[in-house]
C-alpha cells in the first residue's frame, strides 16, 4: 500500500501545475509522448516531479532513522534542528566567500550543520532519559530557534542584495528547482545510496527500539551505533536540504504512514518511509505549483499545512498514551 | 564446570563504593538467588556480570574466556539478561520480537518451536500494547532465552508479576538450570528465592555477606540485620524453611 504512494504522487505531480492537465492530456503522455504538450510536460514537469520525489524520499528516510535513533515518534529532521543546522551550513557556504569551490563547500557545510545540530538535540534531550518526548521536543525547539536566529543574522549581516541572498531565502521556505536530467541522475543515485546506507542500520535500529539495556545485551554496541546512525541521518538530511531546502513534516509523516501498515521493523520500514516521503513530496510540490498560477507557493508551506495538524495528532496520541 | 566467574569486582561512582571485593563462581546447572535489601547493589552486580558495564577493578570470565575478549555478538549468544523493567519503544508484533531474540542464537531453533515452548503460539500476530502483564513477561523471557544461553542473569524479573505469573517464570528459569544453564536471579522475595534456588548470595552494601544453600543462609541472623527486620523462621511439614518478617529492628 505504502509502495503505491510514489506512483500516486508521480501522477498527481504530472497532473497538477500552473496548467492542470485533462484526463486526455494525461493519457496522451503515455500514448503519444511526441505530442507538443507531452514533450513539454516530460521535459519540464517530469524532472521537477522526480526531483521532489527524491527530496521527499530522503526526508522520509532521514525521519525514519531519526525516529529510530531518538526512539521517539515525533523526531523529525525539521523539528529537531537537523535541517535547520544544514540550512545554516548552506547559508554560510552561499554567503561567505570560501577558498574552496561552492560545489564542495555547500554539501560539506550542510552536512556539518545537520550533524552538529543533531548531536546538540540528542545531548540536550537525552538529559531527561531516552524516549522523553517533551525533553526532546523542547531541545529541538531551542536548537531550531538558535539556528533560525543564526541564519537570519547571517543573511542580514552578509546581505548585499545579490542573487545568493535570494537563493538562501528560497531555501528557507523549501522548494525544488527543476533539475537537468544529469542533475536528476546524481540526485537519484544519492537517494539510492542513502537508502542502502540507512538499510544497513535497520537491525541496529530494531534492537535500539527494545531499549538500550536489552539492545546492549543482544549484542549492539549502543554508543558506537548511535554515533553512526546520527551521522548517517545527518548525511541524508544534508543531501535533502541541499536539493530541496527546508521542507518540514515530510520526515515526520512518511515513517508514520509506513509504520501504520507495516509495523516498526526497520528493514521494511525504511524503504516504505522513503516511498511514502517521495509520494507526499511529489503531491505537495504539485499543489504548490497549482494553487496560485502562474506563481508557485513554497513547498515547505504546503507540507507544513498538512504536516502541522498531523504532528499535533501524533503529539496528542503520544501524550495520551504516556 | 564454572561458566561464569567474577574475581575481585569493585565499582565506585561519585566517590561511593557500590561494589567491593565481589568474587563468585557459577557452575553449569546451578540456580543462584541474589538477595539483599534495596540499594545493596544487586542490579549493579548483574549489569557487571552481564558485561553491560565495566568494573573499576577485577574481572568477569564467561565460559572460560574474559568478558572483554568476547565480541558483543558472541557474548549475546552466550548470555541472556532479563531486565527489571522492559518497555519497548515501538508497538512490535510478538513474532517480530521473538525473531529479534532468536537472531542472537548460534543455532537458532524454528520460530514456531520457540513460540510453542513459551506458550506464545496463539499470540504471534498480537502487538505488544495488546498483551497482558503475564503475556509480556513470557514474551520477554522467550526473547532473552531464545538462543538457549549457557548463562542467564535475571534482575527481579518477578517485580511486576502476580504470584502465579512469578511462579511460572521461576519454573521456566529452573527448567533452564535443569537443562544445564547457570542462572543468577536477583529477588526481593526471600521465600521465592529459597524455594527455587540451589544457592543464595546475600549482598549488603556492595559486599557478599553470605553465600550458601538456602538452608544455611535463611537461618543466619545476618539476614535480620541486613534487612533491618526481625525474621521468624517456620519449618514446614515438608522440611522447607519459611521466613516471615515480624517486626522492624529498632535503629542502633
Amino acid at each position: 500500500m505504502t509502495l503505491l504512494l510514489p506512483i500516486l504522487g508521480l501522477l498527481a505531480g504530472l497532473w497538477l501545475g500552473a496548467e492542470i492537465l485533462s484526463p486526455g492530456d494525461m493519457l496522451a503522455l503515455i500514448q503519444d509522448p511526441a505530442a507538443p504538450l507531452s514533450r513539454l510536460i516530460i521535459a519540464w514537469r517530469l524532472p521537477r516531479v522526480l526531483g521532489a520525489g527524491c527530496v521527499g524520499a530522503l526526508l522520509g528516510l532521514g525521519g525514519a532513522v531519526f525516529q529510530g535513533v531518538f526512539r521517539n515518534p515525533l523526531a523529525e529532521p525539521y523539528l529537531l534542528g537537523a535541517a535547520g543546522g544544514a540550512a545554516v551550513g548552506a547559508t554560510v557556504a552561499l554567503l561567505v566567500p570560501m577558498p574552496v569551490p561552492s560545489g564542495w563547500a555547500l554539501p560539506l557545510l550542510a552536512f556539518g550543520g545537520a550533524w552538529a545540530a543533531s548531536w546538540a538535540v540528542l545531548g540536550l534531550g537525552g538529559l531527561a532519559g531516552p524516549g522523553s518526548i517533551m525533553a526532546l521536543l523542547l531541545a529541538g525547539v531551542a536548537v531550531a530557534a538558535v539556528l533560525g536566529a543564526a541564519r537570519s543574522f547571517l543573511m542580514m549581516a552578509l546581505s548585499d542584495e545579490t542573487v545568493s541572498l535570494q537563493a538562501v531565502l528560497s531555501w528557507t521556505l523549501g522548494g525544488v528547482q527543476t533539475p537537468s536530467w544529469p542533475e536528476l541522475g546524481v540526485l537519484g543515485a544519492l537517494t539510492l545510496g542513502a537508502l542502502l546506507l540507512c538499510r544497513a542500520l535497520a537491525h541496529g535500529l530494531d534492537l535500539l527500539g527494545l531499549g538500550e539495556t536489552v539492545a546492549a545485551s543482544f549484542g549492539l554496541r549502543v554508543p558506537r551505533f548511535v554515533a553512526l546512525a546520527v551521522l548517517a541521518g545527518a548525511l541524508v538530511v544534508a543531501v535533502s536540504v541541499v536539493w530541496g531546502g527546508l521542507v518540514g513534516f515530510v520526515g515526520l509523516m512518511a515513517p508514520h504512514l509506513a509504520r501504520w501498515r507495516h509495523g516498526p521493523g526497520h528493514a521494511g520500514l525504511l524503504p516504505r518511509a522513503a516511498a511514502a516521503g517521495a509520494g507526499l513530496a511529489m503531491l505537495a510540490d504539485g499543489v504548490a505549483r497549482a494553487v496560485l498560477p502562474p506563481a508557485e507557493i513554497p513547498l515547505g508551506l504546503v507540507t507544513a499545512l498538512i504536516g502541522g495538524p498531523f504532528f499535533l495528532f501524533v503529539l496528542w496520541r503520544e501524550l495520551r498514551r504516556a | 564446570m564454572s561458566v561464569l566467574e567474577a574475581n575481585g569486582l569493585r565499582l565506585v561512582r561519585r566517590g561511593a563504593v557500590l561494589l567491593d571485593g565481589i568474587s563468585l563462581s557459577l557452575r553449569a546447572g546451578e540456580m543462584v538467588g541474589l538477595i539483599g535489601p534495596n540499594g545493596a547493589g544487586k542490579s549493579t552486580l548483574l549489569r557487571l556480570l552481564a558485561g553491560l558495564a565495566p568494573p573499576d577493578a577485577g574481572g568477569v570470565t564467561l565460559v572460560g574466556q574474559r568478558m572483554e575478549d568476547w565480541t558483543a555478538r558472541e557474548r549475546a549468544a552466550r548470555l541472556g539478561y532479563l531486565p527489571q523493567h522492559f518497555a519497548p519503544h515501538w508497538d512490535w508484533r510478538v513474532s517480530e520480537m521473538l525473531r529479534l531474540g532468536l537472531e542472537r542464537a548460534l543455532r537458532p531453533v524454528p520460530l514456531p518451536l520457540l513460540a510453542a515452548h513459551f506458550g506464545l503460539g496463539m499470540l504471534m500476530e498480537r502487538r505488544w500494547s495488546d498483551l497482558s502483564g503475564g503475556e509480556r513477561a513470557r514474551v520477554l523471557a522467550a526473547m532473552v532465552l531464545a538462543p538457549d544461553p549457557p548463562v542467564v542473569l535475571a534482575d527481579e524479573p518477578e517485580a511486576a508479576l502476580d504470584i502465579g505469573q512469578a511462579a511460572a517464570l521461576m519454573a521456566q528459569l529452573r527448567g533452564r538450570a535443569v537443562a544445564g544453564a547457570a542462572i543468577v536471579v536477583a529477588l526481593h522475595e526471600l521465600n521465592l528465592a529459597a524455594r527455587w534456588c540451589d544457592r543464595l548470595i546475600l549482598l549488603v552494601e556492595g559486599r557478599i555477606e553470605l553465600d550458601g544453600t538456602p538452608g544455611e543462609v535463611l537461618v543466619d541472623r545476618t539476614l535480620d540485620e541486613a534487612f533491618g527486620a526481625r525474621l521468624e523462621r517456620v519449618r514446614m511439614p515438608d522440611g522447607e524453611l519459611l521466613v516471615i518478617p515480624t517486626a522492624g529492628l529498632s535503629p542502633g
